[in-house]
């Protein structure tokens, strides 16, 4: 098989997931929340193409295109979310969403 | 012919579910109808199913009807069966029969009653009750049919439930009723642990080899619960308070349904108790008990009804005699002639008290022979037959049995005899000072009897079937002429042979002597009414028999204040200070708790993911090290 070996391509999806759960963790703007949780899910489909190359067969490449449509799904009603703050004019801003305090 | 017995047992059932089912939709004249056409379809079916028998070959006579098995546990079976026999058919007619005579004639006593669908679906299902229980193939059915019909008499007597006094005379019923439930059930419980069956031809074959320890306990545990249902000494006193109830209620209960129960389950299960000797005398020592203290207290009471339930006391106790000594032929021969005069008698001291708008204290009566004459023959009727005078029928079954008490012999037989002959006297004193009190002597000028003298003596749905059960309370009793024509008790020995059978010298002369003493009673009773005295005359004895002996206070200080003070005592040293505090704590513990837990919830979306972020590397290097 060509290219680089599957260790190289877990390296990269590490270092995304990484990047993606920083940006979920420190972030405050609803958007680039969303946008980080986009870059986690992307890692694991890296992972999951990788391994699907690695054993030469297809079922790693289904479930990552079902983790796309899971992945659609969840912006759709992320950024549904975020419009719906905006319209009330409440703060873009995930710290102050905290109605739910016990 | 077994056809005829399910449809005996069903019809009354299919009434009470149609009345039920239908509710508001139907007028209440309506559910009148349905719950007497139902019940004299039974009365039909029992027909049809006892001219089928009287067909058949005498050996062929025990028909076992299995409509599917019911209950099954291992080996052991019980089906949804039936039982026809002589005994059981000419207990179908009984029942279904005076039954179906009672629920006519309350259609016209509780007329314009509030709630008469709800009453005539309880007497529908009192009367299936009663039919399961007789036509039972099996104990566990029979017990079923049992507990049903203390059901039925509890929703009854406390019919009228805004009547503080109908409630607690209902639950006195129900409980007195509970405790002889139990002791037939743990009796059944013997039985199925020794013979591994509860159908009555494998336990009377299996009574022969069971230890005599255990057929006395099972005798004991059967006699128990016939002696609550049937209102015998000690467990009596639910009978005169369940006076409550309407009076067709009071007919139903004491003729054709309830307290006969426990005489047929004594000659149901006689193999059992003759297996058992100590226990069937113990039986008719009850009885005979029983027959002289319900007679004393019957000489006192003011209450009409009351009057009459004692008397039914003491008739029943008659029964359970000739059921202990083994004349069981005389035992169901007085069943069937009283649930006649009884209901009979009921059903006219209904009319009266209907007359009276609800008067029932005899002080208050008097003089009715005038306003009321054919209510006054059927009164008069009913007691001469009560009383056992000739031709009416309780002369034929009560002089039977006392003389079958005599054909016994030994110290047992005599001192039933004795006892027996002065029951007699006791009727006559107080059947016939019932009697003179309503009907004779001077009006007693009530208002009430003024008042209503225009009414007339009732609708025709309530005379009609005081009409027939005059006539047969009259010529019920001549199935059975000692000596010359005795057919009924050779039917009942097909289905359990007596014991003991008196000589036509025994009979005849016993009769001489019971009808001379039931005569003396009347005249006690003419004599003392006449003469404007008391039947008591001693006050110590007054006092003892209106209290009844003292039973209810005796029960009162034995079993309700012990239980009162300790529940009493529980609540105040272990509900209160332990239960319901400790409940407290428990209740402010976990608030508390809780408070703290809820600090978690900051509401801050990133401290979650951090938290979670944090969680997953744990596990991921638990993992990682574990393995």
């Amino acid at each position: 098989m060509d290219g680089p070996g599957v260790g190289w391509y877990l390296i990269v999806a590490a270092i995304l997931f990484g990047v993606g759960a920083l940006g979920v963790m420190l972030r405050r703007s609803p958007l680039i929340v969303l946008l980080s949780l986009e870059i986690m899910l992307n890692a694991a489909n890296l992972t999951l193409i990788a391994f699907a190359r690695q054993r030469g067969d297809l079922d790693g490449q289904i479930f990552a295109l079902s983790v796309v449509a899971v992945a659609a799904a969840e912006v759709a009603i992320g950024l549904g979310l975020i419009v719906a703050m905006a319209r009330r004019r409440l703060v873009l801003d995930v710290d102050r969403a905290s109605e739910l305090r016990g | 012919m077994i056809a005829g017995a399910w449809i005996c047992l069903l019809a009354p059932l299919a009434g009470a579910l149609a009345i039920t089912l239908a509710g508001r939709r139907i007028s209440r004249r309506t559910a009148g109808w349905i719950s007497t056409l139902t019940t004299f379809a039974a009365f039909g079916g029992a027909l049809v199913a006892f001219v089928g028998l009287r067909a058949t070959d005498s050996a062929d006579r025990e028909q076992l009807s299995t409509a599917y098995t019911w209950l099954a546990a291992g080996d052991f079976e019980v089906g949804f069966q039936i039982l026809l026999d002589p005994l059981s058919s000419v207990m179908m007619l009984i029942v279904s029969g005076v039954g179906g005579l009672i629920v006519w004639y309350s259609m016209g006593y509780m007329h314009g009653d509030d709630e008469e669908r709800r009453y005539f679906a309880y007497m529908s299902i009192f009367v299936f009750a009663m039919l399961l229980l007789v036509e039972a193939g099996n104990f566990l059915l029979l017990l079923v049919g049992w507990g049903l019909v203390g059901l039925a008499s509890y929703l009854l007597i406390g019919f009228w439930h805004k009547r503080p006094e109908a409630v607690a005379a209902a639950k006195k019923a129900f409980v007195m009723n509970a405790i002889g439930d139990a002791t037939f059930a743990l009796a059944c419980v013997l039985l199925i642990w020794e013979t591994g069956t509860l159908e009555f031809f494998g336990v009377f074959e299996g009574v022969g080899s069971m230890s005599s320890t255990t057929v006395n306990l099972v005798a004991l545990g059967l006699l128990g619960g016939a002696v609550a249902k049937s209102a015998q000494i000690p467990l009596h006193t639910w009978l005169p308070d369940a006076m409550e109830g309407p009076t067709p209620v009071s007919a139903l209960i004491h003729a054709a349904t309830m307290v006969t129960a426990g005489v047929y389950l004594l000659v149901r299960a006689s193999p059992i108790f003759e297996a058992a000797p100590d226990i069937q005398h113990l039986a008719a020592i009850l009885g005979a008990v029983t027959l002289l203290v319900a007679g004393l207290v019957a000489l006192v009471q003011w209450d009409i009804k009351r009057v009459i339930a004692y008397s039914t006391m003491s008739q029943i106790g008659y029964m359970f005699m000739a059921a202990g000594i083994g004349a069981y032929g005389y035992a169901i021969f007085h069943l069937m002639t009283h649930a006649f005069f009884k209901a009979l008698l009921f059903m006219s001291a209904g009319v009266v008290i209907h007359h009276l708008d609800g008067e029932q204290d005899i002080r208050k009566m008097g003089g009715l022979k005038g306003v009321m004459p054919r209510t006054h023959i059927a009164f008069l009727v009913g007691t001469l037959a009560l009383v056992g005078i000739p031709p009416f029928a309780g002369f034929w079954s009560k002089d039977g049995i006392i003389s079958s008490a005599l054909a016994t012999g030994g110290a047992l037989g005599w001192s039933l005899y004795v006892a027996g002959l002065v029951g007699a006297l006791l009727t006559g004193a107080y059947g016939f000072r019932l009697y003179y009190t309503v009907f004779r002597g001077e009006s007693a000028g009530t208002e009430a009897s003024h008042a209503h003298e225009a009414k007339g003596e009732g609708p025709l749905s309530m005379l009609v079937p005081v009409g027939i059960l005059t006539v047969l309370a009259t010529i019920g009793g001549l199935v059975v002429i000692p000596g010359v024509w005795e057919p009924f008790l050779h039917w009942i020995d097909e289905a359990a042979e007596s014991l003991v059978e008196p000589t036509v010298v025994q009979d005849y002369g016993t009769s001489a002597i019971a009808v001379g003493l039931g005569l003396i009673g009347l005249y006690l009773a003419r004599r003392a009414f006449f003469t404007n005295r008391q039947l008591v005359t001693n006050p110590g004895a007054w006092r003892v028999f209106e209290h009844k002996l003292y039973f209810d206070e005796l029960y009162d200080a034995l079993f309700y204040r012990p239980v009162v003070a300790i529940a009493t005592a529980l609540r105040r040293n272990v509900e209160e200070p332990i239960i319901e505090r400790s409940l407290d704590e428990i209740g402010a513990g976990t608030i508390q708790v809780g408070g703290e837990v809820a600090r978690v919830q900051s509401g801050l979306l990133r401290t979650y993911t951090v938290a979670i972020a944090f969680a997953v590397c744990v596990l991921v290097i638990v993992f990682v090290a574990v393995r």
